[in-house]
């Protein structure tokens, strides 16, 4: 039987609540939300109430998928690596860092917005990064 | 935000213009509602009567894209009466002679025609917010997602200064950011022209500074694409790879037919997300994440506070956390990536971001922190500008002259149309529809439309209808309502089966490069 | 007081007559709900008073529900003021939780808070710490009641219309447990955008408070807008004392007489 609250921060809106995601045995059962945050006071929206309810979803990927004959096919992760990072070598070769773009994200943590920049501009070499801020 | 958002309490005039707050930022609406228990006065200006809207003081139902007419008419007031704060001009502010000759220029009436508002709205609205001990904007795409997007920001800063009603607490410019991260996006230079903490592309030294840090040579200093011009980029074969972390662009972005097509066009596409989505479909490979419920990291919140995220379960299958997979392909791309913990990353961009120098993993436990917090020791900063004191110095007057939409209506595409967010759901809805508890509430998409129109096409409260723009059509239900203007029509953009961004104008601001979502001309038929 | 508790509990754990402890612990830098499951790792349980008494209040009784359905062989403690045990006896009467499989570890509520939530019983019957604190006067309902029907129906329009329809009130409540709930019944509230059906969401729910309301002001606290909720079911349950003489969870083994058939006692 194990048991866990865990405090952490909205994926939705940018108000940041927080809030508790209850777990037990390995599963999401509830969200409550966090009566002393400075930013929500123990209060959320729909969204937020529900907000374990996407996580474990059935039709999550679990997976990489790859594109062969046409169709997307799950695959094992090294391969997925190897090929990512193949056809980036190869389109930088050819064409130059600048031929590759990036779509970084709100919805991601800092620290991965900052490895995909990082990534974009130390080993591919553009500038070529943006995301939905103006969406 | 300028400010924090518990400061609206204690607000004595809020004015709310683009903002659907009740709705997409509930929690902010509450403090807006305390306010009005305090006493508060508020304003609100949209095409669509929203549920805010109902608690206003004043409301002004103004037409789509005339934004800039409307504050300029208000400033017009403002000067005439007298109401502005000379001394905080005179003493913060600069080019204010340029500013008022425009505005000297204005003329009421023709203000009142263009917005559709009368003289005595425009007048009381100035009065509100000018007359106020304390006045607070919120604004939110309503006001950033158009071809003038930057003319109406301007215009807003011109207005809290005019005012005087900047750099204090309980005042400010305070745009609502619609995404959770979206502030921390752009604090980490997930954006083509800056590195972490704004630090230019463009200015040597910075570049060096991260370029020593990276162990590489040298960082490219021109500015790089924005989102559009990399859409456009595939079409003109010069950009070749697109590799997209979290963001759906072919539900969210508009003309959602001319994305597929360069989506279908782009040599490889690389997609990383948690579910299959339209973009996802379209990706040469698809690379799985995973949520904020199964990894460590931060967020940073509208107000610029830095929380922590905390991992409460496994990821599912054998999805990845999102860090983990870009730095399992940079080291497959021989660019050396050795970081075993977000934590550990998170200390690399304190070291490189002068104004998250001083925040830790430690100093986030509690209540987190509002960046700028430049040294350990210092508390983090809850408002910008204290006492006038802007970061470039004095606060700069524009001069904005009206500029209307993009696309206007005609004999063709009769209606206005403009589109936003549904309590129940979240942007393209990835996440939200595959909730049980929010796809049961709100479980498709509809057409808001004024009886008058509804009546003229012959259709009545849930039948279907098609709708058209120049860029596509889609069909969707009709949800007959009072609160949009008769000639103006209103769709969630959550649903992709009647993607609304299959309709909207790509058409951007010529410096923010934001499509003007807000404003199109379209076409509705019964069918 | 708090010791009292530490210690009593540690008792529980260490002789194996609870399979853990459900009750508050301090951790980053907040207060949160917790299953303690030995002696030791009660070091950092807290009542929940933070910056004033019962600030830092969660739906403990919600959480035991879902620990006793996948583990219904167990026995579990629980940390209950008065207003939970008042829960506790609602559910076992309602056949949500099995009473020898809880071990209610009850405190008593201080008078500063029993007055603020104009609490009718601020201990409970498991008083392991604290004193029997009195009740207090409910002065908001009749306060309410002072004022003509039309200002009455004005004031909670004026409030319904503020609801952001997050369901909060319903998430929250710790007697809110069935699996379909008329809230979301399109046949009786209506669907679509904000805000909400007025006055038919709140009175709903109003309706089946009635009997159910253990007075535990969460919706309150849970209502992004800010509305009194609290108050509006205090009046459905005054009504139910007035008229029927039942008070939701005041007796152990009280039924409601809205669940009973038959002619009146």
């Amino acid at each position: 039987m194990e048991y866990k609250t865990t405090l952490t921060t909205c994926t939705y809106c940018g108000c940041g609540c927080n809030f508790y995601l209850e777990t037990l045995d390995g599963k999401l059962t509830n969200t409550i939300p966090c009566k002393t945050s400075p930013v929500n006071e123990g209060k959320l929206c729909i969204k937020g109430w529900n907000v374990h309810q996407f996580v474990q979803n059935d039709r999550r990927l679990k997976k990489p998928l790859l594109r062969k004959g046409g169709e997307l096919v799950e695959v094992e992760w090294e391969e997925a690596l190897a090929y990512t990072a193949d056809r980036l070598k190869a389109v930088t070769a050819e064409k130059g860092g600048d031929a590759v773009g990036f779509l970084a994200s709100a919805k991601v943590t800092n620290e991965e917005n900052y490895l995909l920049q990082k990534f974009a501009r130390a080993a591919i070499g553009t500038n070529n990064v943006d995301h939905c801020a103006r969406l | 935000m300028t400010n924090g958002v518990a400061e609206l309490e204690n607000t004595d005039t809020i004015f709310i213009i683009g903002s659907n707050t009740a709705t997409a930022h509930p929690l902010v609406a509450t403090r807006i509602f305390r306010a009005l228990e305090k006493g508060a006065k508020l304003v609100v200006a949209d095409p669509r009567k929203n549920q805010i809207a109902e608690f206003a003081d004043l409301y002004l139902q103004h037409k789509p894209g005339s934004d800039v007419t409307l504050l300029n008419g208000m400033m017009k007031v403002i000067l005439d009466q007298g109401l502005q704060d000379q001394a905080f001009i005179d003493a913060n502010t600069e080019e204010f002679d340029g500013f008022k000759a425009l505005i000297d220029g204005v003329d009421l009436d023709a203000c009142a025609a263009a917005t559709g508002l009368t003289v005595d709205g425009i007048e009381q609205a100035a009065a509100l917010y000018a007359k106020a001990g304390t006045a607070s904007i919120v604004y939110c795409m309503g006001i950033t997602q158009h071809t003038n997007g930057v003319d109406n920001v301007k215009s807003l800063a011109n207005l809290s200064m005019v005012t005087g009603n900047i750099g204090r607490e309980s005042t400010g410019v305070n745009p609502l950011r619609g995404q959770n991260n979206v502030q921390g996006a752009c604090d980490m230079g997930g954006l083509p022209n800056v590195l972490t903490g704004y630090q230019p592309v463009t200015l040597g030294a910075a570049s060096k500074k991260f370029a020593d840090a990276w162990g590489v040579d040298e960082l490219p200093t021109q500015i790089g694409l924005t989102i559009p011009e990399m859409l456009s980029g595939i079409e003109e074969e010069k950009v070749h790879a697109l590799w997209v972390m979290g963001e759906n662009p072919v539900v969210s972005d508009p003309d959602a037919d001319h994305v597929v097509k360069a989506l279908e066009k782009v040599d490889l596409l690389i997609v990383q997300d948690i579910f299959l989505t339209p973009t996802a479909r379209l990706a040469d490979v698809v690379l799985p994440g995973c949520s904020f419920a199964e990894k460590d990291g931060t967020f940073v919140n509208t107000e610029r506070r830095i929380t922590r995220v905390r991992k409460a379960v496994e990821p599912v299958g054998e999805s990845k956390a999102d860090w983990e997979i870009i730095r399992d392909v940079s080291n497959a791309f021989g660019f050396e990536m050795a970081y075993d913990s977000p934590e550990e990353i998170f200390t690399e961009i304190a070291e490189l971001t002068p104004s998250y120098g001083g925040v830790s993993y430690g100093r986030l436990e509690g209540d987190g922190i509002q960046w700028p917090c430049p040294t350990p020791e210092h508390p983090g900063t809850p408002f910008l500008h204290k006492d006038g004191r802007f970061t470039r110095g004095k606060g700069l007057f524009h001069a904005i002259e009206y500029k209307g939409p993009a696309e206007v209506v005609d004999a063709e595409y009769p209606l206005w149309m403009t589109t936003g967010r549904v309590y129940a759901h979240y942007h393209t809805g990835t996440m939200t529809r595959n909730s049980v508890a929010l796809d049961r509430e709100i479980p498709e998409g509809f057409l808001e439309i004024h009886p008058e129109d509804a009546a003229a096409i012959g259709v009545c409260d849930g039948h279907r209808v098609r709708l058209a723009s120049r860029r596509g059509e889609i069909e969707t239900r009709v949800s007959i309502t009072e609160r949009v203007e008769k000639g103006v029509v209103f769709m969630p953009f959550h649903f992709e089966e009647a993607n609304v961004n299959k309709l909207t104008n790509p058409s951007f601001d010529p410096i923010a490069k934001i499509p003007e979502l807000k404003v199109c001309a379209v076409a509705v038929e019964k069918i | 007081m708090i010791e009292t508790i530490k210690q009593h509990v540690a008792g529980l754990l260490t002789e194996k007559k609870i399979a853990g402890f459900l009750g508050l612990i301090e951790k980053n830098g907040h207060v949160a709900p917790h299953l303690f499951k030995d002696g030791e790792s009660l070091a950092g349980f807290t009542l929940g008073d933070r910056k004033t008494a019962g600030d830092a209040r969660y739906p403990l009784n919600k959480t035991l529900v879902t620990l006793s359905r996948a583990y219904p062989e167990e026995t579990f403690g629980v940390l209950v003021r008065g207003c939970d045990e008042r829960g506790l006896y609602g559910l076992f009467r309602l056949n949500q939780l099995t009473e020898d499989r809880v071990i209610p570890v009850g405190f008593s509520c201080p008078a500063e808070l029993s007055e603020a939530c104009e609490c009718r019983k601020p201990y409970p019957d498991s008083l392991v710490a604290g004193e029997k604190t009195e009740s207090s006067q409910l002065k908001k309902v009749a306060e309410m009641d002072g004022k003509d029907l039309a200002r009455r129906f004005d004031f909670w329009t004026a409030q319904f219309v503020k609801c952001v329809k997050c369901y909060g009130c319903r998430d929250v409540c710790p007697m809110c447990f069935c699996k379909e709930c008329s809230l979301e019944c399109e046949d009786l509230v209506a669907k679509g955008d904000l805000p909400v059906e007025v006055p038919v969401f709140h009175l709903t729910r109003a309706m089946h408070m009635a009997d159910r309301c253990v007075d535990c002001g969460l919706c309150d606290e849970a209502c992004p807008s800010d509305i009194p909720l609290r108050l509006l079911y205090k009046k459905t349950a005054q009504i139910m004392d007035t008229d029927y003489g039942f008070t939701s969870g005041l007796n152990k083994n009280e039924r409601s007489p809205l669940s009973q058939m038959g002619p009146a006692k």
